[in-house]
């Protein structure tokens, strides 16, 4: 029996251990339920979901590049209402921490959502999506402006008591800016990265793969990327940061916490092996058994932290 | 009338062969007892071909017998992980998850089916058509291909239909023409009780407007690019009268009746 002491704090939350999902690729968790015991992670974060119900993108939403993805699936969810009325009750039931990846086009959608999530017992804590590429109004348009992410967050804050987690975009110039101005706004934690914009042009028919020509880059190709944005912003604020990207292993979710996240998500990788996420949290275990580390914690931000 | 959905699981397997059976088409015979035993005509199974290349995603796989803890998938070489599973060889070891989705459903009191296929068309229909067989039920197969060297199974669809016809692009081998020249005289000669199609989008639609306008109920397979393959990421979305359905849990088999045909984008080309 290993002694790693492997609980992790994000705002006023206690996880037993720092493995996530990664909202949208995991459902509500219910998909996996054969694969998984929900109950051995840190949370479940479920796919983005809106006030009203969301259709989402036309078909192909997906194509496959080199070591990952690109998503177009345009956050597809029924509404809050129906999701209140669904897949909360069933989470519930779980003996695991749940985080609502909360979407909107305009900054009193996300409150609206917000409130209307407030009320419910079921729900540990909010994750604001403003960073998804792959709608036209709202998503990403909110996550690459410091003014824009700081009224979102404000019209949340303003009608929430819950956790409240920012979910950052990586299409920016400088993401330590957004990050220091969601945090002014009351943010409890930033989570990063969403999927980098990308482009897929099918060389025989001239035109782009996905309809909407653009798509969001994940799974191992933007590990890198992801892990230093994280070294950054880690270094910018004073609240926790959940990373993630690429992640498909315990070294590489190791890899996020020596950077400065508290806690990390795994997104893409529940594609290749669904029970990735177990995995991670056992390995991560492993990781820190193995190298007389007692408390997980120890392990955030180590590779930039004067000792 | 539902067929039972067992509780699909990772199951490693291991490579029994892999072999040429048509021009462009390959079988590869897998070792996967619990997916043999478990998956039902119509299901897939999402395989995992390769841990060390760099594309990362399963690919989904009709199930086209399963026997003797075997299962068994016939592929059309079209891109990396097609080429990469051509490469496979005995006691290659891979994963698959399985058995996924919701299959063909035989109504109560079928006695005539028929079974329309066109080129990779015939994967999911060797399970269908043992099954058909087994519970009595009599099978007309008409099956197209764009030439005689790429009809695939014949010995098997010999074997248990009543009547297998065949149409080909270049007149290689029985009617000159498309398939769904002889889906409509079938329709037409002695009614089935239900039909059954798969093959590219644009032909599992005339089948199913042919269906329609006859007045028989019809069951289609469709096809579309899946990430997770069990319901979760909604890349796989068809286009249904009762709102979006994930071909990879509602599907891949649906009602013809119930489809809304290219809303959705559908799949270019099919198999
Ligand atoms: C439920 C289901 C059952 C299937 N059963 C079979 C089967 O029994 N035998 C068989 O050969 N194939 C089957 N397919 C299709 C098979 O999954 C694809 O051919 C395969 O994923 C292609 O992988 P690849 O890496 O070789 O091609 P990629 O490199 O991924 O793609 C090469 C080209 O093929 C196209 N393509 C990829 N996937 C599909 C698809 N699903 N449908 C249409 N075009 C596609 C791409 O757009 C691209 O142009 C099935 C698909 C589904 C959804
Ligand atoms: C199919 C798919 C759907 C996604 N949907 C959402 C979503 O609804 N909300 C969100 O904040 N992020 C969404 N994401 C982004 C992931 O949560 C994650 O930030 C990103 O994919 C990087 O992690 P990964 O490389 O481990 O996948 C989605 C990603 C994928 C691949
Ligand atoms: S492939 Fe993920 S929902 Fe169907």
């Amino acid at each position: 029996m290993s002694t790693v002491d492997m609980r992790v704090r994000v705002g006023a939350l206690e996880l037993r251990n720092p493995v996530m999902t990664a909202s949208g690729t995991f459902g509500s968790g219910r998909e996996y339920a054969d694969f998984v015991d929900l109950s051995r992670l840190g949370a479940v974060v479920t796919k983005g979901v809106s006030f009203e119900p969301w259709a989402g993108n036309p078909s192909p939403r997906i194509v496959e590049t080199p070591s990952g993805m690109l998503n177009s699936i345009g956050l597809q969810n029924p509404g809050v209402e129906a999701f209140c009325a669904g897949d909360l009750p069933w989470l519930a039931q779980r003996d695991v921490p749940v985080i609502v990846n909360v979407v909107g086009h305009r900054a009193d959608e996300y409150a609206a959502v917000a409130e209307r999530l407030d009320s419910e017992q079921a729900v540990h804590a909010l994750e604001v999506n403003i960073s998804c590429p792959n709608v036209d109004a709202g998503g990403m348009a909110f996550g690459t402006t410091c003014p824009a992410a700081a009224d979102v967050v404000r019209s949340v804050r303003a009608v929430t008591s819950k956790t409240l987690i920012v979910k950052l975009s990586p299409n920016v110039t400088d993401v330590t800016e957004i990050a220091r101005a969601v945090e002014a706004e009351g943010a409890d934690a930033v989570s990063l990265i969403n999927t980098l914009l990308g482009m897929v042009i099918d060389t025989r028919t001239f035109k782009p793969v996905l309809p909407r020509g653009v798509g969001g880059l994940s799974g191992p190709a933007v590990r890198p990327v992801a892990v230093r944005m994280v070294w950054q912003v880690a270094q910018a604020v004073s609240i926790p940061v959940i990373g993630m990207g690429g992640i498909t292993c315990a070294n590489d979710a190791a890899e996020f916490m020596l950077a400065g996240a508290s806690a990390v998500a795994v997104g893409t990788a529940n594609f290749i092996d669904p029970t990735t996420t177990v995995g991670v949290a056992e390995g991560l275990e492993r990781f820190c058994a193995a190298r007389g580390i007692g408390r997980v914690t120890d392990l955030v931000g180590a590779a930039w932290k004067k000792q | 009338m539902c067929t039972e959905v067992p509780t699909p699981a990772i199951e490693p397997v291991v490579v029994v062969s892999n072999e040429r059976v048509a021009e462009g088409v390959s079988r590869i015979v897998l070792d996967a007892p619990r997916t043999a035993g478990a998956v039902e005509p119509g299901q897939f199974v999402h395989l995992r071909i390769s841990r060390h290349a760099d594309f990362i995603l399963r690919r989904p796989f009709s199930v086209h017998r399963a026997r003797d803890g075997r299962i068994e998938i016939l592929y059309q070489v079209v891109g990396l992980g097609t080429r990469a599973l051509e490469d496979a060889v005995r006691d290659d070891v891979m994963d698959v998850i399985g058995p996924l989705g919701h299959g063909w459903r035989v109504p109560d009191g079928t006695k005539r089916a028929l079974v329309v296929a066109g080129g990779l068309g015939a994967a999911p229909m060797g399970m269908l058509v043992e099954r058909l067989a087994e519970r009595g039920i009599e099978v007309t197969l008409a099956q197209g291909a764009p030439s005689a060297g790429r009809l695939l199974a014949r010995e098997l669809f010999d074997n248990l239909c009543s009547r297998a016809i065949v149409a080909t692009d270049d007149g290689s081998a029985g009617l000159c023409g498309f398939v769904t020249v002889l889906s409509a005289e079938q329709l037409g000669r002695d009614r089935p009780d239900v039909v059954y199609v798969c093959g590219p989008e644009p032909m599992q639609r005339i089948v199913a407007d042919q269906c329609a306008g006859a007045g028989v109920p019809c069951q289609v397979s469709l096809e579309r690019l899946m990430g997770c393959g069990i319901g979760a990421c909604l890349s796989c979305v068809v286009t249904t009268r009762n709102g979006l359905k994930r071909a990879c849990v509602d599907g891949p088999v649906f009602d013809a009746a119930d489809v809304v045909w290219d809303a959705d984008g559908g799949q270019e080309g099919g198999r």
